[in-house]
């Protein structure tokens, strides 16, 4: 009985959400479309940052190896997605242990720094070493799409955010998920109570890592290139941060809630702002919003319904 | 080998002094200040603006730039870092905002044009086939007179004692009557200041561009890292192990690999030796 | 915990309630009857504005001579890149999907045209660049015809650019400098990479110039010293510079180190006339090689025209003078248009591909031939490198340059702050000049 509630939550979100295309153009579709792959990276950001307090500046290193393995693999070799794309999430498996690694001595801001180094050499690798391989600083252009069109891509993504968030949502609602709160309010008390903090940091790493696989591996194939200035970049960190954060850390609906709030106040200030002030603004409204409420969004709007519904209450009551 | 001694010592003083203001700010507040590489950049530009557009002489160009640079110093902390400065995270999210924030501005103002400065001391210093710019190299000397008068300020004057003792021990500092937000806010008006010095000198030496924050972010961060977060005298010794390493890189190894060493070395240190070479959080 | 989630989720729709509204809103703009062009390039670079406003003119002229198809009047729409891939991909499919334009002309570097490449083929959108030149795109038109035949490139191609430079390399380094080596300085990104390797392969063989050495660098480099220190101990006649990326830190440390041995090469920061107040005043004795039109060439009367247009509207507001692509845009959307015209409109897609196809444009200056719009066909092998160059503007790599406008010219910076064409010839009306501390 406790899970009927919020399933059914899950269930008008996913039957709203489908409907989606009926209503709006294209155009906005699209932009959904970059709103859910957005979802994704913040989904997985959350899993590692939100959850256990590792945060990681170094987020674009694990969407990158997803992306530039399927996207060689399909270019070069002619791979078939079903099985580049397995492989790039596999590499991405690899690349968290390359992660959890610093996580077994440091936390916090050193984690932040070393995660941010990773990030910066892969962009330096990606141009120095094979650059015939890679594509250099240009990238790859040309690399095989799994369905074209706005709507396809729509639900292609809307199914991976849906199911990726309530397979988040079923795992964290367990002991794990309480687990890993522990591990971020204090790790010593963790270890203290007999659990395995290693394990189950190991857990966080890789369930993060599987994410943000699956979210770089479907992008490469939806946007049908891949370049090191697109990926490995302070801009795209920044973007996949503030949606975690801005939408509200340590929750799933937040950083989906983030995502699709980011993604459509830039898209949204394009026709009265075309130039560069459009990034201004969109900057200026995250760094207020976070300042104002570190929690998020979600903790916005969590209050805002609080406090509406007495008085909703109150009128209902009142004849 | 006197050519690599050379600029070696050079791009060391300047890396020097590009990180000596990020030590300090993570030293005193405990915080990392992502929005360091900006305040290298409004330096640069408030430079440029004042000695290339309007024609003011050098050294009040240089003395606008430094009092931009802390007066951002201190608009950053009493706006954003204040508020949040009980949870470092918090910060070091909201300086990363901000530092998106004024790159985005600094293209609305200027462009994205590339932008080069004259040199500060202009002309160029030769010995044996090797050349060095005069310019390096007061930024060298200057960094060296900044870096030394820092140590002086912060052991023997009553404002850089009491920054010290905040650094080492921020409840037996406000026992001991210290107003610790006090000492946050001069450490991040003089953060600022030298960042912004630090910027006229990288700028008259690189180029200025709207995206020019994030290479001495990435400098700065690599110095402190490797030298452990908050030493000052850390960070000296390795900008110049960061220096010498570039210079002997692009010198006799090769010159693409460059940025590759230095992130691994940043990698190799944090996860050997966490708190790093020198590792003690006080000034 | 269950109860939180499930009101977490109440956030989540009126936020789309929201995103719903709004998008319900802005779809039910006027869709008009005017045909629409879109730009796609970065607002803030001073290429992406030179496309720009190189467009603009072309449409305000082309809407004050009554319009087009039938007295349509043409609407332009903009979508900035900021010079980002990402961007650039959603600029793309803004300008297709919520605009619908009906032809877009681009202002992308090399990276962000690869971007939107994919989705230029899914849109089947005219497309006409004008500041890539990365053969690659021209070699992906001709390979998969069908799939890409909407994109034009009107500016001659990088392996173009090459070729002809290396006959300034025999002629003016080789013979009239009598220099006999080099070293390549070049910056590590996928363009330098392709010039050096195709520099080093001939420039001996053809030229005569010995490559000693090649250093190549990382574009974050800060202190280019160890790097010319390194040059100069090889004693080469001169070095080559390769540099698109951040090419004011190579040249303007050069001007401030003084350094030894003259340079020339490539040198992105200095194509266009503010580079003389960018780099304050010390670009004197910087050359570099320069697609057409160029800074510091003779203009025909049509581009004369445009440029004293330009002038006249955009005054001190950088760039202020048009880059080449500026050029390359506004006669590109003119004869884009003039294409739509006997096609009968942008669609169908291959009826405009043929006519534009057969654009023959020829611009006379003093009564010479000076430059021609045209376009290499599929299947077209151009001459001198025994190659396809499909959809690549047509270029002579022969003098007289009769057959098309050379791919490219060398222009030189002076110290009194002016820019002349040094090489080829038939355009030349300045000498290739050494750095004032050499001479």
């Amino acid at each position: 009985m406790p899970l009927a509630r919020p399933l059914l939550g899950w269930l008008a979100f996913a039957v709203v959400m489908c409907l989606v295309p009926v209503f709006v153009s294209t155009g906005t579709v699209r932009i959904l479309v970059f709103a859910n792959f957005l979802a994704i990276f913040a989904m997985s950001w959350d899993v590692i940052s939100g959850r256990t307090g590792y945060i990681s500046f170094g987020h674009p290193f694990l969407i990158g190896i997803a992306g530039y393995t399927t996207a060689m693999l399909t270019y070069h070799l002619d791979t078939p997605l079903w099985l580049s794309i397995p492989a790039g999430v596999f590499a991405t498996l690899v690349g968290g242990t390359l992660f959890l690694l610093p996580a077994l001595r440091i936390r916090g801001t050193y984690f932040a720094l070393v995660t941010l180094a990773f990030m910066e050499l892969m962009y330096q690798l990606t141009q120095v070493i094979a650059p015939k391989v890679t594509g250099g600083t240009r990238g790859l252009s040309g690399i095989p799409t799994i369905v074209s069109g706005a709507i396809p891509n729509y639900y292609l993504t809307f199914g991976l955010v849906f199911a990726i968030g309530l397979g988040l949502w079923f795992v964290l609602r367990t002991r794990i998920g309480a687990a890993l709160a522990a591990l971020r309010m204090d790790e010593g008390a963790v270890a203290a109570s007999g659990l395995s903090t290693i394990r189950l940091k190991l857990f966080a790493f890789m369930t993060s890592a599987a994410v943000a696989g699956i979210g770089g591996a479907f992008y490469v194939h939806y946007l049908g290139s891949i370049a090191p200035r697109g990926l490995f970049d302070i801009n795209f960190l920044f973007t996949i941060l503030v949606a975690a954060l801005l939408g509200g850390s340590s929750t799933v609906a937040g950083p989906i809630l983030g995502a699709y709030f980011l993604t459509f106040l830039l898209e949204y200030l394009r026709p009265y702002l075309p130039g560069p002030e459009r990034y201004v603004i969109y900057g200026m409204i995250a760094l207020v919003v976070y300042v104002l409420e570190p929690r998020g969004l979600h903790a916005i709007l969590r209050t805002g319904a609080r406090r509406l519904a007495p008085l909703l209450a109150r009128r209902r009551i009142a004849p | 080998m006197t050519n690599i001694l050379i600029q070696g010592l050079a791009l060391s003083g300047l890396y020097a002094l590009v990180a000596v203001g990020f030590t300090m700010i993570f030293s005193v507040g405990r915080v990392l200040n992502l929005a360091h590489g900006v305040f290298l950049m409004l330096g640069g530009y408030a430079y440029y603006t004042a000695v290339q557009v309007f024609g003011i002489s050098k050294g009040a160009g240089i003395a606008i730039a430094v009092l931009a640079g802390a007066a951002f110093g201190i608009l950053t902390y009493t706006v954003l870092v204040r508020r949040l400065e009980h949870n470092p995270i918090a910060v070091e999210i909201s300086t990363l905002i901000l530092a998106v924030v004024m790159q985005a501005l600094i293209v609305v103002v200027y462009t994205s044009a590339p932008k080069s400065m004259w040199p500060i001391v202009p002309g160029v210093f030769r010995h044996e086939g090797v050349f060095v710019s005069h310019n390096i190299l007061a930024a060298m000397v200057l960094s060296w007179i900044v870096l030394g008068g820092l140590v002086v300020f912060v052991r023997r004057t009553r404002l850089g004692r009491a920054l010290r003792a905040v650094s080492m021990d921020r409840k037996g500092a406000v026992i001991s009557g210290i107003d610790p937000h006090r000492m946050s806010l001069a450490t991040w008006a003089i953060s600022g200041g030298l960042a912004a010095l630090a910027g006229v000198f990288f700028a008259t030496y690189t180029q200025l561009t709207p995206g020019m924050w994030v290479a001495p972010l990435i400098i700065a961060v690599a110095v402190v890292v490797v030298g452990g977060i908050g030493s000052i005298v850390g960070s000296l010794v390795v900008a110049h192990l960061i220096g010498f390493m570039e210079t002997v890189t692009t010198t006799l190894v090769a010159a693409e690999l460059r940025g590759v060493f230095t992130m691994v070395l940043v990698i190799v240190v944090l996860v050997i030796v966490p708190k790093g070479l020198f590792g003690r959080e006080e000034l | 915990m269950q109860l939180r989630t499930d009101r977490a989720l109440a956030p989540l729709f009126a936020a789309l309630a929201i995103g719903v509204a709004a998008s319900l809103a802005h779809d039910a703009r006027a869709v008009g009857d005017p045909v629409k062009v879109g730009f796609i390039g970065s607002f803030a670079s001073d290429t992406g504005r030179s496309t720009l406003r190189g467009a603009e003119i072309a449409i305000e002229e082309l809407n004050a001579a009554g319009g087009v198809l039938g007295g349509r009047m043409i609407e332009l729409v903009s979508a900035d890149t900021r010079e980002d891939v990402t961007e650039g991909i959603k600029a793309y499919e803004y300008l297709n999907e919520s605009e619908n334009v009906d032809f877009i002309v681009s202002g992308s570097i090399d990276d962000v045209s690869l971007g939107w490449f994919p989705r230029m083929a899914e849109y089947r959108t005219p497309t006409l660049d004008t500041w890539t030149s990365y053969i690659g795109l021209i070699d992906m038109v001709g390979e998969e015809y069908e799939k890409y035949k909407m994109y034009f490139m009107n500016i001659a191609c990088d392996y173009a650019l090459g070729t002809l430079y290396v006959d300034f390399g025999k002629d003016v380094l080789g013979k009239q400098m009598g220099w006999k080596s080099t070293v390549i300085l070049q910056e590590d990104t996928a363009f330098g990479g392709g010039v050096q390797e195709f520099i080093a392969e001939i420039m001996e063989a053809e030229a005569g110039i010995k490559v000693l050495d090649t250093i190549v660098y990382d574009t974050q480099t800060v202190d280019f010293a160890p790097i010319y220190n390194k040059a100069v101990a090889l004693e080469p006649d001169f070095m080559y510079l390769i540099s698109s990326v951040n090419s004011q830190v190579p040249s303007s440390q050069y001007v401030k180190l003084q350094v030894p041995v003259a340079m020339t090469g490539i040198n992105v920061a200095a194509l266009g006339l503010d580079f003389w107040n960018d780099t304050g005043g010390a670009g004197g004795g910087i050359s570099t090689l320069s697609p057409i039109p160029a800074v510091g060439m003779e203009l025909d009367d049509s581009s004369k025209v445009f440029a004293e247009k330009y002038r006249a509207k955009y005054g001190d507001e950088r760039p202020v003078f048009p880059h080449f692509n500026g050029f390359n845009a506004y006669h590109g959307v003119k004869n884009a248009f003039a294409a739509a015209e006997r096609a009968g409109g942008f669609a169908p897609l291959d009826d405009w591909v043929r006519e534009m196809e057969n654009t023959d444009v020829k611009l006379y200056k003093d009564g010479e031939f000076w430059h021609r719009y045209a376009y290499f066909k599929p299947g077209e092998i151009e001459p001198r490198t025994g190659r396809e160059f499909v959809h690549n503007i047509k270029f002579d790599l022969t003098p007289p340059y009769d057959d098309g406008a050379p791919s490219m010219v060398v222009i030189q910076w002076y110290t009194d702050g002016t820019a002349k064409v040094v090489y080829p010839p038939k355009y030349a009306s300045g000498e290739f000049s050494i750095p004032p501390w050499l001479q």
